[in-house]
């Protein structure tokens, strides 16, 4: 086994699960690609045994390469894991096509485990731009509705204007070393340096949704609830991070990444918190934390601690995955997203009690184990600054203030006894469940030997604890739940103050990209106009002109050309009436007029032959100044 | 071999000619007959290629005017080899692909076939005065089939683009012409050109002479701003004509730009190495934006052909500019260069056809007429994704090998074109992702109710292709190490 089999298995069970699986119900579907990821379990774990490194040559330049490393380990196996119950929830949750959106993401499971495997800046953009494609596959599921299409295309995009820096990033790494490996990032400097480390950075902050990138995950949750469950968990968004992380000691080589990766979070964190505090459309609040959370992720990594990014990606992985499976549940009782439709408690207490489970993980109560992670990042913050880890504090109270409003919301209790929508499947609530289950377990983390343990096995550094500053995360967190409780307090919708829709829309960013997207249409119109009007037009004119030309041509040949022949057969047949007339004169005239010249000639010239030396030599200096004057004339001419 | 795969298609065009006895489907059969016995050839050819051997191989030379240096010479490089291979494929295609010949079959496949042999002419020819003669055929052949068998104003498109490109031929002859009397024993031999390098040091007199022959090989490319008969064309020609058009015919202007100013001036070209990468960049952005603004399904891809080309002229720049100490680099932007030139062939080429299929069915290339079609057509739609997938530069499809490489030995060269060349992808990407929408998602219209998919035959040359372009993405191996021996000889090694 070698590493390849690690992205190839998903792949190729992608394409037999889509090729075979015509007649397979929701059920058999569902467990088949349950199988298919075991099966993919089973590869990593073999390969990962079986050797370190792996590479397939293209060409004397380009040679992709594969290569463990603890990042990569931790996602190899984090990515299948995520996506086993996310794919049978899939297979129970959608109805139309659901044989397409499995295929696809076990395809996207296959290209996040060639991309946590890369081990050169190649490999990495082969994989980055294969999952941008699935993830836009899978927005892309009800495509026959009007809008689904344009916001596919709008993540896409927004995710491809990041590529950029990793086009940029890997054609600096050549042209400073000569290769595109890992480790030869370490042997760059000067401008070349800063110019791959701005780019892996930029193409990081579109996949990771941070600031000024965070809007596309809103258009992303045009795709189904299982794409978004897995493009926020584990695959897609997680990306960046995992980039950074993995990257990082390479990365660190320029002065500014540091300070501007923990800006860039803490913003993203902020900001993304106070988003998903206003926001009332339950998959764009879990998209806005997403968001946030991975802003913290980013701090931990500005910090030095890559390590517990990591640990806090795992965590948050779990639990989020599992919130968005709900936000799916709740949808198909009510038929909207809208978090003010629904106060599902009595008519789903089950699935209410499980996203308790999530949603105290989301806020970073303890003793969950995403509390202990997010702990771990202020901690790491605290390294820095005391003000870092007291701003991850706040965004921890607003975490805890916007997954009490989700629960509340969503799962609160109301008078409400039947709805028209679906209850869930069982396959779902497995689903469900596992992942709540997994978010609970998470929760040995707080045992100190064990995360101690834990650490020690992966290598990871842990930062220095504070009490002062546990103490006063858990009293934002207690502040953060109060104002949720506070704010949820009425069940009737209030009309909301326009700062909040403001907020809620994520300042404006999305008008602002629609904005500069309907600009660059604007000028590739007016372009277009142009290339008509100034470069077409002349020539399409000159052809026009030429043919004009020639049909004038054409018809000039007929009056000119051919007039000119009538006219010169006319003049054959004047002058053949001259002859006919005058003939006589001219056939009798000519010989006798010759004859007389000689005549007059020879009289002429017998003359000269007079005998008297004088005449001679006359006519000989007459002919000589003749003949010298022709020399002369010749001369100047 | 080389004069098997060249002469095949001409002699099936005079079989089809001479007798008038066969029926449509036979003259078709006939005609991929003898367009496969000449694939068949170059494929020999390429498996018999030597990687490490001469820059020249498989070299066939018959004298003709010995005094005056002219003589039947045929041989390949690298380069050659990849292109020509590449066109013989698309012309088997294109023949093979289904298309309504008005009645006119024989005459139609034998245009083709008389087409194919003069194109090959232009790729396998190691003679000035051939590789000219041919280079003008194509442009009878392509005149014939766009004014016969085309719809719209296709005498106007036809008559436009014989103009237009003969113009540039006649540039590209002043520019040989001059080379030829420059040499000290005059011959048109491009082996002892390339060797002799006969104008190196002489400042105006090569200058003159490189812009003569880059002005008829950029109006052939086309680079912006001569651009416009391309989109016109295109419109107009039928869909396998538009395939090779753009597929074949538009090679030979970068063909000729590695064959003769590279190869042969290539001092001189390093002169002018940063304005024609400019003009490249200028082809990269704009042909994007233009095509962006498009509403025609057609002029939509013939502009990003103008695009797509931008990329592999900014390759060839790179690789002529004599900068130090970037070997590597510009052997890696030729290579690109190259591979761009075949992924473009493959993957526009099924654009073109899968565009001429359209045609066929609904008669309307205005994308706002579409929609909804892959509930109607899911082959269609399959096939359609990948191409554009490929164009927009995907990696695992044959594109994204090109433009990475151009790319990035362009960044070593001149890191400013690079940075803003990339961006050239990002807008190829907004106008793919925007057809496809258009064409296959959202709601069917209702005149569209019965719009039936691809037939086998279509599914059938649409599907080698794309296996061509997967291959290629995903496994470039074996392209890319003939390509990148004659890139070294031919970047590195002088």
């Amino acid at each position: 086994m070698t590493l390849w089999g690690v992205p190839l298995t998903p792949w190729l069970l992608a394409l037999l699960l889509y090729g075979a699986g015509r007649r397979l119900g929701p059920l058999a579907l569902g467990l088949s690609a349950g199988v298919a990821l075991l099966l993919t379990l089973a590869v990593t774990g073999l390969s990962l045994n079986a050797g370190t490194a792996a590479s397939y040559r293209w060409s004397e330049a380009l040679t992709l390469g594969l290569e463990r490393s603890m990042a990569g380990d931790i996602f190899a196996w984090l990515v299948p894991l995520v996506a086993l119950p996310v794919t049978l929830y899939a297979a129970a949750h959608v109805g139309q096509a659901p044989r397409r959106l499995v295929a696809l993401l076990l395809a996207f499971v296959g290209a996040m485990q060639l991309l946590v495997l890369a081990s050169d800046l190649l490999t990495l953009l082969v994989a980055w731009e294969l999952v941008g494609a699935c993830s836009w596959g899978l927005i892309l599921h009800r495509w026959q509705e009007e809008d689904i299409p344009s916001q596919a295309m709008q993540a896409f995009l927004v995710t491809r204007l990041g590529d950029l820096g990793l086009y940029i990033a890997a054609a600096a790494l050549f042209a400073g070393t000569g290769g595109f490996g890992y480790d030869a990032l370490g042997e760059l400097s000067g401008g070349l340096l800063h110019v791959a480390v701005a780019g892996i950075v930029l193409a990081a902050a579109a996949k990771s949704a941070q600031l000024p990138f965070s809007a596309w995950l809103f258009a992303a949750m045009a795709g189904p609830v299982p794409a978004s469950a897995l493009l926020h968990s584990a695959t897609m968004v997680a990306a960046g991070t995992f980039l950074l992380a993995r990257l990082a000691p390479q990365l660190d080589q320029a002065a500014w990444f540091s300070p501007l990766v923990v800006f860039l979070g803490l913003a993203t964190a902020l900001i993304g918190g106070l988003v998903a505090s206003c926001q009332g459309h339950a998959k764009r609040l879990l998209a806005a934390s997403t968001s946030a959370q991975y802003g913290l992720m980013w701090v931990a990594v500005g910090a030095g601690f890559p390590g517990v990014a990591l640990l806090h990606t795992v965590t948050h992985a779990c639990f989020k995955a599992g919130l968005f499976l709900v936000a799916g549940l709740a949808e198909r009782r009510v038929e909207s997203y809208r978090l003010a439709d629904m106060r599902l408690g009595r008519l789903l207490p089950g699935v209410a009690s499980l996203s308790l489970v999530l949603c105290l993980a989301l806020a970073g109560v303890a003793p969950l184990g995403a509390a202990w992670s997010k702990e771990q990042i202020a901690s790491a913050a605290a390294d820095v600054s005391t003000w870092l880890a007291l701003g991850i504090a706040v965004a921890g109270g607003l975490s805890a203030l916007y997954a009490t409003r989700f629960q509340r919301l969503a799962f609160g209790r109301s008078q409400r006894q039947r709805s028209s929508g679906r209850p869930p499947a069982w396959e779902e609530r497995i689903a469900l469940a596992g992942l709540a289950f997994v978010t609970l377990m998470l929760s040995l983390l707080w045992w100190r030997p064990f995360s101690e343990a834990i650490a020690a096995f992966l290598g990871i550094v842990l930062p220095k604890e504070h009490a002062w500053l546990m103490v006063v995360s858990l009293i934002l967190v207690a502040l953060g739940i109060g104002v949720g409780l506070w704010a949820t307090r009425t069940s009737a919708p209030e009309a909301k103050p326009a700062w909040q829709a403001v907020l809620a829309g994520w300042l404006g960013l999305p008008t602002l990209h629609q904005k500069v997207a309907g600009g660059v249409m604007r000028f590739a119109h007016s372009l277009a106009r142009f290339d008509d009007c100034v470069f077409d037009a002349p020539a399409t004119q000159l052809a026009l002109g030429l043919r004009g030309t020639a049909r004038g041509l054409a018809r000039g040949d007929d009056r000119v050309v051919d007039a000119g022949l009538m006219i010169a057969a006319r003049c054959w047949q004047w002058l053949a009436d001259i002859n006919a007339r005058r003939g006589e004169w001219l056939v009798d005239g000519l010989p006798s007029a010759l004859a007389q010249g000689a005549e007059t000639g020879g009289r002429w010239a017998r003359a000269t032959q007079s005998g008297q030396t004088h005449h001679y030599y006359t006519t000989i200096t007459v002919g000589l100044g003749a003949f010298i004057l022709f020399l002369l004339i010749g001369a100047i001419l | 071999m080389l004069t098997v795969a060249l002469f095949a298609p001409l002699l099936g065009a005079l079989v089809l000619v001479a007798t008038s006895r066969w029926s449509s489907a036979q003259a078709r059969w006939i005609a991929t007959g003898w367009s496969g016995v000449s694939l068949l050839a170059l494929v020999m050819a390429w498996l018999a290629f030597d990687p490490s051997g001469a820059l020249f191989q498989h070299v066939d030379e018959v004298q003709w005017v010995p005094s005056l240096g002219m003589a039947y010479r045929v041989g390949v490089d690298g380069i050659a080899l990849a292109v020509a291979t590449m066109s013989a494929v698309l012309f088997l295609a294109a023949i093979v692909y289904p298309f309504d010949t008005q009645g006119r079959a024989r005459q139609y496949y034998a245009w083709l076939l008389f087409l194919h042999g003069v194109s090959l002419g232009v790729f396998l020819a190691l003679d000035l005065l051939m590789f000219y003669v041919c280079f003008d055929l194509t442009l009878v052949g392509m005149y014939f089939l766009i004014g016969r068998w085309g719809h719209g104003e296709p005498q106007l498109a036809a008559f436009k683009f014989f103009l237009y490109t003969f113009a540039g031929s006649l540039a590209l002859l002043l520019g040989i012409i001059a080379l030829y009397l420059s040499l000290d024993s005059p011959t048109f031999d491009m082996r002892t050109i390339i060797e002799q390098q006969p104008l190196a040091g002489s400042g105006t007199y090569a200058s003159l002479v490189f812009l003569a022959m880059m002005l008829g090989l950029a109006i052939k490319t086309p680079l912006v701003p001569v651009h416009t008969w391309l989109p016109q064309a295109h419109v107009d020609a039928p869909g396998p004509a538009s395939a090779i058009l753009a597929g074949v015919l538009l090679k030979m202007g970068t063909y000729g730009m590695i064959r003769l100013p590279l190869a042969m001036l290539g001092e001189t070209f390093a002169r002018f190495a940063l304005p024609v990468a400019l003009l490249a960049l200028l082809a990269i952005l704009y042909g994007a934006l233009v095509a962006l603004g498009q509403a025609n399904l057609k002029r939509r891809i013939a502009y990003t052909s103008i695009n797509h080309m931008g990329y592999t002229v900014l390759g060839i720049a790179v690789a002529a500019s004599l900068a130090g100490g970037h070997d590597e680099a510009r052997r890696l932007a030729l290579t690109g260069a190259t591979v761009e030139m075949v992924a473009h062939g493959l993957i526009t080429g099924s654009l073109f056809l899968i565009s001429g299929s359209l045609w066929q069915r609904t008669g309307d290339y205005a994308m706002a007429r579409y929609g909804g079609l892959a509930r109607r057509a899911p082959q269609l739609t399959a096939l359609t994704v990948l191409a554009a997938f490929a164009s927009l530069g995907m990696p695992g499809l044959a594109g994204f090998v090109a433009e990475f490489q151009v790319f990035t030995g362009t960044f070593a060269v001149y890191p400013w074109l690079a940075v803003l060349g990339v961006l050239g992808i990002v807008i190829t990407a907004a106008l793919f992702l925007d057809l496809l929408w258009r064409l296959f998602f959202g709601r069917l219209p209702e005149h569209l109710e019965n719009f039936p998919d691809l037939n086998r035959a279509e599914i059938g040359v649409l599907g080698v292709l794309a296996l061509g372009i997967v291959a290629i993405g995903v496994a470039p191996h074996f392209l890319l190490e003939v390509v990148e021996a004659s890139a070294s000889l031919l970047s590195g090694g002088r």
